[in-house]
C-alpha cells in the first residue's frame, strides 16, 4: 500500500516568544527555516500597548494601582519589582493561571502571556558566566557536571550581545568576561566615590563597575539610544533596550519566513512511538477554545522553565508515562532561583551640590567574589551585588513628621545621599525542588497546572546572612554612615523570577533531560533552551547565558538537518 | 502594590530611581500648563466625601501642603485625588476610619476654638493639625506592643492616611511635577554628578 506523507508545513516550531523564544524565530528563519512562532497570549503593538511616556498624572491611580483588582486577580504577580499600575498588563491573570504549593512554602512564581512574553519586563542585566560556573557541579560535586564549557558559549555571547547590544565597562575578570560592550553608563559621584574607596581597602578583591545592561547608550543595529524616561517595563517606543518586540521578531519577520500565531496555548506535544520524534505542537485557541495540531521537523520550548516542564509534564505517552522526555525522572526536578533581599544600605554626607539628571535604567554591580580565589569556611558559591546610589525623593519622606511651609520644603528638596547594595546569591540543584503536576487543579482552559514544592537549602540561607555582613563591609570603607543591614529575610522562592533547571542538560541520559546542544536525549528532534536547561544557577542574572544557548542550539539543530540527521 | 510595599520598594531601589520615575517626554510637546484651582462649579461629584468633609479635606490639606511661591494642595487638586482613592481604592473600614477621623477633627476644633475646622483661621487649623501630626509621630516612635488602642499601625491613624493620600496627591501632580518638583519636562539624558540645585529648563 502507497502511503502519502505529508511534509509538514513548517521545518520549525518555537514554542513562546519572549527572550529565548524570539531568538530562536530570528535565529532558525535567518538560517532558512519557515518557522512557526506559537505564544499563549496577545500580540504587542509598541504603538497601542507600551506606556512608558503615560505621565503619573494621567493614571487614574497616580501609581498606586488599581488595588481592589489587581488584589482579586493579581495577588502573585504583582510582588514582582516591574509590576505597576501600567505595567500589569503584561503579567498574567492569577485567576485563570493557578498553580498550588505546599502550606508554608510559598514560591512565586512570576509570568507573562503576550507576544514577547517576560522580555517585554524583564531587568535587563546580562552578565556572562565563566567556568567558574560551568565548572562548579564537578568541583563541588554537586548533581550533575555541565556538558559544555566557557568556550563552547563565549562565541555564542559574542554573537548575542554584538546584536542586542550591551553597555557595559570592561574590567578584565577572568570570572565575569568581558564582551563587545558599548559606552557604560555614568556612575553617580556617590558611586564613583564607594568604587574608588572599595578599590583602596580590597585591593581589586571586591570591585565596583557600572551594571552591564541590554540597554542602548549609543544608536545601534537600526535602534535608539536610550533617553533616560525611566520605567523601561512599561515598554520603549524607542526600541532602545532589548525584547523580542524591539529587536528578534522584528528581525525574524524581516526574512518572510516567519509565521507568529497568538492567543495559541500549547497543551501538549504528540510523540511518534515510531520514529521517536515529536510529531505535533498541539494547541488550544486561548479565545475559541479550539483544539488543533502543527506539526514540524524540528521544535524548541521556550516557553519559561517551569511552563516548559508543564508542557512535558502534560504529554504523556505509552513511552513516556511520567511525562516526554523524561525517562530521567528529572523533568520539573531541581528548581533553582536566586536569593535575594541580603545587603545593606548607608547614608553619605557631602556632595550636597551635586544630584542626579535623568534616570538611568541601571545600576551598580559587584561581582562576585566569595569562593573565587579562596574558600569560604561556611557555603559553596557565591553572589554578586546590584544596588546604587542617589539622593532621597519626595516618596521616602511622606511619613516624615511636619506640616506647612517647612515640611513643603523638606518634601520638595532633594534629601541626603544614600548607597544600597542587594546581593543575588546563587542557589544549588536539589531534585526535590520539584514540580508535579497537580491532580485536579487546572488552568482556564482545563490544561492541568503545576504544583511548586521548592525551598532554600542551607547554603542559600549561608549566603543571604553573608551578604548583610560584606554589604556593610563595603559600605563602612566608603566612609558612609548610619549603616543598616537588611532586616528583610531572604526572598521567596521564585521571587528573583530567575527560575531555571527544570529540564537540565547534562551529560548522561540517565540524569539529565537534555544533551549539550539542549536536544532531548528521548526526542531529538526537540530542542529546549529557555531557563529549564540550566545544570546548576550561577548567581549572574541568566537571559544572557540562555540567550546565547538557544542561538547555539538553533545553529546545531539545522546542521543536524542538513546533514539528514533530523 | 499597596503603599507600604511601594515605600519598601523605593527604599529597596535607591539608586534605582527609574523604577517609580514616571516618564513621559512625549509632553516636551505639550508645553501647556493650566493652571486650576480645585471645586469650582461644574467640578465632579464627590463620592466618599460629602460636601462638608470634602471642604474640611481640602483645608486639611493645604495646611499640610500650602501654596508658597509654588502650588500648594488645593492648587493641585488633591481633594479629588483623595476622593477618589477613599472611594475606590481603600476599603471600607480604611474608608470609615477617616470619615471617623474627620469628625473627630471637628470635635476637637469646636472644643479648641468653638468652630468647626473648615470655620477656623488659617493659623487655628495649623495649630491643631501640629498637635495631631505630633500624636502621629509619637505613635510611630512607640515600639508596637506599647501602643495604646486601635489602629495598631500608625500608618492606619486617619491623618496618617489623610497625610499620605495629600502627599502622594500632591507629588504626582502635574503642577507638582511641573513647577514644584522640577520633573517634568525630562531632561532627555542623564547626569550622575549634575549641580544641584537644578537649573529650572529654559533658563539659560
Amino acid at each position: 500500500m502507497h502511503v502519502h506523507v505529508r511534509e509538514p508545513e513548517f521545518d520549525a516550531i518555537v514554542v513562546g516568544s519572549g527572550i529565548t523564544g524570539g531568538w530562536a524565530a530570528k535565529e532558525l528563519t535567518e538560517l532558512g527555516m519557515r518557522t512557526l512562532v506559537l505564544d499563549a497570549g496577545r500580540p504587542i503593538a509598541p504603538e497601542r500597548d507600551y506606556t512608558e511616556h503615560t505621565p503619573v498624572w494621567e493614571m487614574p491611580y497616580r501609581g498606586l494601582g488599581d488595588r481592589r483588582d489587581i488584589e482579586a486577580r493579581q495577588p502573585v504577580q504583582r510582588r514582582s519589582v516591574s509590576f505597576d499600575e501600567l505595567s500589569r498588563v503584561f503579567w498574567t491573570d492569577d485567576v485563570d493561571n493557578p498553580y498550588s504549593t505546599p502550606d508554608h512554602k510559598p514560591f512565586h512564581w512570576f509570568r507573562a502571556r503576550q507576544v514577547g512574553g517576560k522580555s517585554i519586563i524583564w531587568g535587563r542585566q546580562v552578565y556572562r558566566w565563566s567556568d567558574l560556573d560551568f565548572e562548579a557541579n564537578l568541583r563541588d560535586g554537586i548533581a550533575v557536571d555541565w556538558p559544555i564549557r566557557y568556550r563552547d558559549l563565549a562565541p555564542w555571547y559574542d554573537h548575542v550581545e554584538r546584536f542586542i547590544g550591551v553597555s557595559g565597562q570592561a574590567e578584565g575578570l577572568s570570572h565575569l568576561p568581558d564582551g563587545p560592550f558599548l559606552p557604560p553608563m555614568a556612575m553617580t559621584c556617590v558611586e564613583r566615590h564607594v568604587r574608588d574607596r572599595m578599590l583602596a581597602t580590597f585591593g581589586g578583591e571586591r570591585i565596583l563597575t557600572i551594571g552591564r545592561v541590554a540597554v542602548l547608550t549609543v544608536p545601534h543595529e537600526g535602534r535608539a539610544a536610550c533617553h533616560y524616561c525611566g520605567p523601561c517595563h512599561r515598554g520603549c517606543i524607542t526600541r532602545s533596550y532589548f525584547s523580542s518586540i524591539n529587536a528578534t521578531l522584528p528581525a525574524a519577520q524581516a526574512t518572510g519566513r516567519l509565521t507568529l500565531r497568538p492567543f495559541s496555548i500549547v497543551s501538549g506535544l504528540t510523540f511518534d512511538e515510531g520514529t521517536r520524534r515529536i510529531s505535533g505542537v498541539r494547541v488550544i485557541d486561548a479565545v475559541t477554545g479550539a483544539q488543533r495540531e502543527y506539526a514540524s521537523r524540528i521544535v524548541f520550548l521556550c516557553a519559561s522553565a517551569l511552563e516548559s516542564a508543564r508542557i512535558l509534564l502534560n504529554s504523556r505517552s505509552r513511552s513516556f508515562p511520567d511525562g516526554l522526555a523524561n525517562s530521567s525522572g528529572q523533568v520539573g526536578r531541581n528548581i533553582m532561583d536566586h536569593i535575594k533581599w541580603g545587603g545593606a544600605s548607608g547614608a553619605f554626607d557631602g556632595w550636597t551640590d551635586r544630584t542626579v539628571v535623568g534616570e538611568r535604567p541601571n545600576g551598580i554591580y559587584v561581582p562576585r567574589f566569595r569562593n573565587v580565589t579562596e574558600r569560604h569556611p561556611g557555603f559553596i558559591r557565591g553572589y554578586g551585588f546590584q544596588g546604587g546610589a542617589g539622593r532621597a525623593g519626595w516618596r521616602s519622606r511622606a511619613e516624615e513628621p511636619g506640616i506647612g511651609t517647612g515640611f513643603k520644603q523638606r518634601l520638595t528638596d532633594a534629601g541626603p545621599w544614600s548607597m544600597t547594595f542587594g546581593g543575588f546569591g546563587e542557589m544549588l540543584p536539589d531534585e526535590r525542588n520539584r514540580a508535579t503536576l497537580h491532580p485536579t487543579l487546572a488552568d482556564a482552559w482545563g490544561i492541568p497546572t503545576l504544583h511548586i514544592d521548592c525551598a532554600w537549602g542551607e547554603n542559600e540561607l549561608a549566603i543571604h546572612r553573608d551578604m548583610n555582613v560584606t554589604a556593610a563591609e563595603l559600605l563602612e570603607a566608603a566612609g558612609a554612615r548610619d549603616i543598616r543591614p537588611s532586616t528583610s529575610g531572604p526572598s521567596i522562592p521564585g521571587g528573583t523570577n530567575h527560575e531555571m533547571g527544570t529540564a537540565r542538560m547534562g551529560r548522561d541520559p540517565g540524569t539529565s533531560v537534555l544533551n549539550g546542544w539542549n536536544q532531548a536525549w528521548d526526542a531529538p528532534n526537540l530542542f529546549i533552551t529557555d531557563g529549564a536547561c540550566m545544570t546548576s544557577s550561577g548567581n549572574q542574572n541568566p537571559s544572557l547565558t540562555y540567550m546565547a544557548l538557544t542561538a547555539r542550539a538553533c545553529h546545531r539543530a539545522v546542521e543536524e538537518m542538513k546533514r539528514g540527521n533530523l | 502594590m499597596d503603599r507600604r510595599e511601594a515605600l519598601r520598594w523605593l527604599v529597596a531601589a535607591a539608586g534605582s530611581r527609574w523604577l517609580d520615575g514616571p516618564g513621559p517626554d512625549r509632553l516636551l510637546a505639550w508645553g501647556r500648563y493650566v493652571h486650576t484651582r480645585a471645586q469650582r462649579p461644574g467640578e465632579p461629584a464627590t463620592r466618599a466625601l460629602d460636601a462638608h468633609a470634602n471642604r474640611t479635606v481640602i483645608a486639611l490639606a493645604e495646611r499640610i501642603i500650602p501654596v508658597t511661591d509654588t502650588p500648594g494642595a488645593t492648587d493641585a487638586r488633591v481633594g479629588l485625588f483623595i476622593d477618589r482613592m477613599l472611594a475606590d481604592w481603600h476599603s471600607a473600614e480604611e474608608r470609615a476610619r477617616v470619615l471617623d477621623g474627620l469628625t473627630e477633627l471637628d470635635a476637637r476644633s469646636r472644643a479648641r476654638y468653638g468652630r468647626a475646622f473648615v470655620d477656623c483661621s488659617e493659623p487655628e487649623q495649623h495649630g491643631l493639625l501640629v498637635v495631631i501630626d505630633e500624636e502621629v509621630a509619637e505613635l510611630r516612635a512607640t515600639p508596637p506592643d506599647q501602643r495604646p488602642g486601635t489602629p495598631a499601625d500608625p500608618d492606619d491613624h486617619w491623618f496618617a492616611t489623610l497625610k499620605f493620600l495629600t502627599v502622594w496627591g500632591y507629588c504626582t501632580s502635574e503642577v507638582a511635577q511641573r513647577q514644584t518638583l522640577g520633573a517634568f519636562p525630562l531632561p532627555g539624558r542623564y547626569d550622575g554628578c549634575a549641580p544641584y540645585p537644578v537649573r529650572p529648563a529654559g533658563d539659560a
